[in-house]
C-alpha cells in the first residue's frame, strides 16, 4: 500500500463505522481522535518524503497510467493536508473532552477530514470537486447538527451559498474540461497556457468567485459571521482553521498553477479586493464585542492577506501566502479553542494566539506577516507594507479588547457573561499545546519557511508560461 | 445543438437565481436544485461528440463519443442529489422549530431573540451597577 493512498483508506472505514455508534459516549469519540492522529501522523511522514523527494503520484485500482485517475502530492498539497488534519484533530479532541452533544459530531469530523485530505491529495480536477463537495456537506451537517433554530438556519445560509459557490466551481471544470480535453491537473495547466486570453479569463474568473465564497472573502463574506456564531467553539475553529484551507489551496493551485498568466492580469484588481477584505474585516471586528464575532471578522480580514500575497505574486508572494495561511489557520484554531475558557492556562494560550495574530515574535504569526512585508518590499509596493502594518495594529487592537474584556474583569462578573461552565484541565490543555506549538514554530521556523519556499517552488514550476 | 444547450442552460440557471432569491425556503432549495442541473448540463455540454457507444473492448476505427462527460454527469448528479436531500432535511429542522419557511419571519424571529437576549444582558447590568451603588 503506497503512503498516498494510505490516509484515505484509514479515514474511509473508520468515518462510516463511526456514523453507525452514538458519538456522543466516550468510546466512539477517542476512536475518532484516535484515526485522526494516526492519519496525522501517515501524512506528516508522507510531508517528510514529499518535501525531500519531490511530488509522489499513484495511480489507484491498478489502471493503465492514461486512464486511470491520478493522486498527486507535492508539497503545497502535503503541508496543507497536515495542517488540516492537525486543526481537526485539536478540535475533535477539545470537542470530545468537553463532551458532543449531538450523535454524529466525529463521524462528521472524519468525513470532512476525508475530504480534505482527499482533495489536497488529488491531481485530478472532477474528484478536487467531489472531495471538496464531502467535506463541504459535512460541514452543513456539523453546523446544524445541534438541533435549534438558530443554528438550523444558519446551517441552511451556509449550504445555499456555498453550494452556489460549488455549482459554479462545476460550471468552471466543465469549461475547462471543453477548452484543454483534459482533467489531470497538470497537463491542464499546460494546455490552459495556450488558450485563448478571453475564455481563460472566463474560467480563472468563475474559480475566484468559488473559492472566494469558500475562503470569505470581503464581498463574499455575509454567510461567514453567522455560521461561526451559531456554532460550538471547536467547530468554529474547525471551519476557521480547517474548512477555509479550500478556498486558499485552491486559489493557489488554480490560480497559481493552473492559470498563472491569469493570476498575473488580476493581480491589480487582487489586491484591490484584498485591501478591502482586510479593512473591512478588522474595522468590523474592532465594533465587536461578542469574541467569537470578533474572531469571525478577523477571519474575514486574514483572508484579504492571503489575496494580497497572491497578487504580488512571483515565488516570494506565492511563498508568503503559503507560510501566511498556515500561520493563521492555527492562530485561528488556537483563539477560537482558548476563547470562552476559563483560566490561566486557557489566558496565556489566548494571548499567546493575539500576539501570533498580531505579529509579535516570536510566533508563527511573526514569521506570516514578516514573509509578507517581504514580498511587499520586493515588489516595491509601499501600499501593501504600510497596508500590513496598520492591519496588524488593528488587529491587535481588537484581540486585545477581548483578551481585557474576558479575562482582566473581576471573577464573579466574568462568571456571569460568559456562557459556558468552567472548562475542565483536558480543553485548556489542548489550547495550551496548540500554543507551544505556535511559539515553537515561531522559535525555530526553519521547516515552515522551508516548506512555504518549496510549495512556492510547486505552485509556480509546473504551471505552463505563455 | 451547442446553441440549445447554451439556451436551455441559460434558462435554467436564470430560473434558479430567480427562485433563490425568493423569501420560501423551499423555493430556495428548488433554485438551487435547477442551479445544480444547469451545471449538470453545462458538464455534458462540454464533450458532447457523436460516435459508438464507448464500450470495452473498442472495434472498429469509428469515433467513440466521449465517456468521461458522462462519467463526470453521473457522479455530480448523485452529489446533487445527497445535497438536495440535506437542504430539505435542514429546511424541514427550520420550519419544526420555527413554525414556518418564510424568510422573512425568520428573520424577524431571529431580531426578536436577539433583542430578548440583548434585554436580558442590560438587566444584568443595571443589576450589577445598583450592586456597585449599594456596595
Amino acid at each position: 500500500m503506497s503512503l498516498v493512498a494510505l490516509p484515505l483508506v484509514v479515514l474511509w472505514p473508520a468515518a462510516i463505522v463511526l456514523a453507525l455508534l452514538d458519538g456522543r459516549r466516550r468510546g466512539p469519540g477517542l476512536v475518532a481522535v484516535g484515526a485522526l492522529a494516526v492519519v496525522f501522523v501517515l501524512l506528516a511522514v508522507l510531508l517528510g518524503k514529499v518535501s525531500t523527494g519531490g511530488a509522489v503520484e499513484l495511480v489507484p485500482g491498478g489502471w493503465a497510467d492514461d486512464v486511470g485517475i491520478r493522486l498527486r502530492v507535492d508539497a503545497l498539497g502535503a503541508v496543507f493536508a497536515v495542517l488540516s488534519c492537525g486543526v481537526l484533530l485539536a478540535a475533535l479532541l477539545q470537542a470530545v473532552l468537553t463532551g458532543v452533544s449531538s450523535r454524529t459530531v466525529p463521524a462528521l469530523t472524519l468525513f470532512m477530514a476525508l475530504g480534505l485530505t482527499g482533495l489536497f491529495l488529488t491531481g485530478d480536477v472532477f474528484s478536487f470537486y467531489v472531495f471538496f463537495e464531502l467535506a463541504m456537506i459535512a460541514a452543513y451537517a456539523l453546523t446544524g447538527a445541534g438541533g435549534g433554530g438558530r443554528p438550523l438556519g444558519a446551517a441552511f445560509i451556509f449550504a445555499v451559498v456555498n453550494l452556489v459557490g460549488s455549482f459554479l466551481f462545476l460550471i468552471a471544470v466543465g469549461t475547462l474540461y471543453r477548452a484543454t480535453g483534459t482533467l489531470e491537473m497538470q497537463a491542464v495547466a499546460e494546455l490552459a497556457a495556450r488558450l485563448d486570453p478571453t475564455t481563460a479569463i472566463l474560467i480563472a474568473i468563475t474559480f475566484f468567485v468559488a473559492f472566494g465564497i469558500k475562503l470569505g472573502l470581503f464581498p463574499f463574506h455575509f454567510w461567514l459571521p453567522t455560521v461561526y456564531l451559531s456554532v460550538a467553539p471547536p467547530v468554529a475553529a474547525m471551519f476557521a482553521g480547517a474548512l477555509a484551507n479550500i478556498g486558499a489551496y485552491g486559489l493557489l493551485r488554480f490560480g497559481g498553477t493552473i492559470l498563472p498568466a491569469e493570476l498575473e492580469l488580476s493581480a491589480m484588481a487582487l489586491i484591490a479586493i484584498g485591501t478591502v477584505s482586510i479593512a473591512y474585516g478588522a474595522l468590523q471586528a474592532i465594533a465587536r464585542r461578542d469574541t467569537r464575532e470578533v474572531l469571525a471578522y478577523s477571519s474575514i480580514g486574514h483572508a484579504g492577506y492571503v489575496l494580497v500575497a497572491l497578487g504580488l505574486g512571483g515565488p516570494i508572494g506565492i511563498a508568503a501566502a503559503v507560510i501566511f495561511s498556515i500561520a493563521n489557520a492555527l492562530n485561528k484554531t488556537l483563539l477560537f479553542l482558548a476563547a470562552e475558557l476559563r483560566g490561566r492556562l486557557a489566558a496565556t494560550a489566548f494571548l499567546l494566539g493575539a500576539l501570533s495574530v498580531a505579529g509579535v515574535p516570536p510566533s508563527a504569526g511573526f514569521f506570516g506577516k514578516a514573509a509578507l512585508f517581504d514580498a511587499g518590499i520586493d515588489a516595491g509596493s509601499a501600499i501593501t507594507v504600510v497596508l500590513l502594518f496598520v492591519g496588524g495594529a488593528l488587529s491587535f487592537v481588537y484581540l486585545f479588547q477581548i483578551y481585557q474584556h474576558d479575562h482582566w474583569r473581576p471573577r464573579e462578573e466574568r462568571g456571569r457573561a460568559m456562557r459556558t461552565e468552567p472548562a475542565g484541565t483536558g480543553q485548556r490543555a489542548v489550547a495550551f499545546a496548540l500554543a507551544l506549538v505556535v511559539l515553537a514554530l515561531g522559535l525555530w521556523p526553519e521547516p515552515l519557511l522551508a516548506i512555504g519556499e518549496q510549495a512556492g517552488q510547486d505552485v509556480l514550476s509546473t504551471g505552463g508560461r505563455r | 445543438m451547442n446553441l440549445l444547450f447554451a439556451a436551455v442552460i441559460g434558462v435554467l440557471f436564470g430560473a434558479g437565481v430567480l427562485l433563490l432569491l425568493k423569501p420560501d425556503l423551499f423555493r430556495v432549495v428548488a433554485g438551487l436544485v435547477l442551479i445544480s442541473n444547469a451545471a449538470n448540463l453545462t458538464l455534458m455540454a462540454s464533450g458532447l461528440t457523436v460516435g459508438r457507444a464507448p464500450i470495452q473492448p473498442a472495434e472498429g476505427a469509428e469515433p467513440v463519443s466521449d465517456p468521461l462527460v458522462q462519467a463526470m454527469t453521473l457522479t455530480a448528479l448523485v452529489i446533487g442529489f445527497a445535497v438536495t436531500a440535506v437542504l430539505l432535511a435542514l429546511s424541514y429542522g427550520v420550519y419544526r422549530s420555527r413554525h414556518s419557511v418564510d424568510l422573512d419571519e425568520l428573520s424577524r424571529a431571529e431580531v426578536r431573540e436577539a433583542a430578548e437576549d440583548e434585554a436580558r444582558e442590560a438587566a444584568h447590568d443595571d443589576e450589577r451597577e445598583l450592586d456597585e451603588v449599594i456596595g
